[in-house]
């Protein structure tokens, strides 16, 4: 399931991109759900562990991939620490879903992300209440951010 | 810092091109759009300026703003707009809002979540989108969106319930009309900070949410996430009250109708943090000497006569109280 904890909090990791740019694998770059995971957000291919084809910016490293995409890949890579998921935008909230389908993944949010219009199991971990809708998520995570 | 001022940053594969219009801009939106890139352009730019291989072209020194040290390379930035990308989270202190208060700076900041202790205004939220190639080159053409616009959230008919920012003249006037429409309850939330709170503890009531567009940008995203799920609620943003009154015509001459046409360029930034100090301050010396003389604690009982409220409330488009 996935456990969101709304507003500031002090010990996940705020700036992702540090934390990426420090402690990413080569292995976490060319695994297959990273790789769709970079084409669907970044539009960009991933040519091996050190390069990534990015149609805007040429043949780029994994430390120039966007700030949604390294949060991303650090949620599936290191389940230990909770990281600052408002560094996404809303094109990865189908994503951090499906991260969350087969183990619990828990992050912090300081805004209101869409999780779009489907039916889904977030626990809001500042009330301890599981909501399955955006109407339902709004109005209690807002209190929050 | 007064007025528009256009920006255009290019190197050999990405250009982006768009205008700053007041001294708080909020740029968010989806990951990958290039907000990062734009910043780190800016920053090679002011830092080796046309040896980066980056055109920069501005009328105004644009300058990066970062890190633990923000404070002291701040003191140093006059006259610029300073862009600050995600991740620093001083952004979010107090210290940083008192800091940039009387600066003579704009600041464009890349941040998806709301800062309150920023007066930004619901106009000056933005994405970024990419829009095709430029010219003959392969390079892509990047552009400012507006991601809100103030007069797009209005309900037809009579709400149940209001409730206003604000808790002065602006409450008094609002209640007073609610009062003598009948049937229409009207509450003040005592600040904006406070308008979710209040507006989610019974979403399901049709309510018209009043408050000042021109400070109200941190509270934007949260609002409108509600009215998605909740379409009975409906916003009115004027840029404050104190700008309704001035835009309905009661209070005549002082070159008012000019300056609404385009008040950035009247407005210094060192000056007024946000639009709304600036329409209160302009409305308090156009009435000083009049019977129309505004004060923001107490509203004047003037305005509550029907020939000068029937005007004001015409100058509410998109709203209908009576």
């Amino acid at each position: 399931m996935l456990n969101i904890y709304y507003g500031k909090m002090p010990e996940a990791v705020f700036n992702t991109a540090v934390y990426f740019k420090n402690a990413y694998e080569d292995a976490w770059i060319t695994d297959p759900v990273a790789r769709q995971m970079i084409l669907d957000i970044d539009k960009s291919v991933v040519l091996d562990s050190a390069v990534i084809d990015s149609p805007v910016l040429g043949k780029i490293p994994p430390v120039s991939l966007s700030g949604g995409v390294k949060t991303l890949i650090l949620m599936k890579n290191e389940r230990s620490k909770i990281f600052n998921a408002s560094t996404c935008g809303d094109d990865c909230a189908k994503w951090i879903l499906k991260l969350a389908e087969t183990d619990d993944l828990t992050i912090n949010l300081r805004h209101l992300m869409d999780f779009g219009e489907g039916a889904f199991d977030i626990r809001i971990l500042n009330t301890d209440k599981i909501v399955h809708s955006m109407r339902e998520l709004v109005p209690v995570a807002g209190l929050y951010v | 810092m007064r007025g528009t001022h256009r920006i255009i940053v290019q190197n050999k594969r990405i250009r982006y091109d768009f205008e700053i219009k007041r001294n708080i801009t909020i740029i968010r939106g989806d990951s990958a759009t290039g907000k990062t890139t734009l910043v780190d352009m800016i920053r090679e730019h002011f830092e080796n300026g046309s040896a980066s291989a980056v055109d920069l072209i501005c009328d105004k020194e644009c300058a990066v703003l970062d890190g633990r040290t923000w404070a002291g390379q701040l003191s140093m930035m006059k006259d610029s707009i300073v862009f600050i990308d995600e991740g620093n989270e001083f952004v979010m202190s107090d210290d940083f809002a008192a800091a940039i208060q009387e600066t003579d700076n704009y600041y464009v900041i890349v941040t998806r979540e709301g800062v309150p202790s920023l007066p930004y205004s619901v106009e000056e939220i933005y994405g970024i989108r990419n829009s095709g190639k430029y010219g003959t080159l392969k390079r892509t053409y990047n552009e400012l969106y507006h991601l809100y616009h103030a007069e797009k959230h209005h309900q037809p008919g009579k709400p149940e319930k209001v409730v206003v920012e604000d808790s002065n003249s602006g409450f008094q006037f609002f209640q007073g009309i609610c009062e003598r429409s009948g049937g229409i309850t009207c509450v003040s939330s005592q600040g904006k900070s406070n308008i979710f709170s209040v507006v989610a503890k019974q979403p399901d009531e049709k309510t018209l949410v009043i408050a000042d567009g021109a400070a109200f940008g941190s509270e934007m995203e949260k609002l409108m996430r509600l009215i998605k799920g909740y379409p009975n609620i409906a916003l009115y943003l004027p840029e404050s009250f104190e700008w309704l009154i001035l835009k309905s015509g009661v209070v005549e001459g002082g070159g008012i109708e000019e300056i609404l046409r385009d008040p950035g360029n009247d407005i210094e930034s060192r000056n007024y943090f946000s639009w709304e100090r600036y329409f209160t301050a302009k409305l308090i010396q156009n009435t000083q000497d009049s019977y129309l003389k505004y004060t923001k604690r107490q509203l004047n009982p003037v305005y509550l006569q029907e020939r000068i409220s029937g005007r004001i409330l015409a100058a509410a488009e998109g709203i209908s109280l009576c």
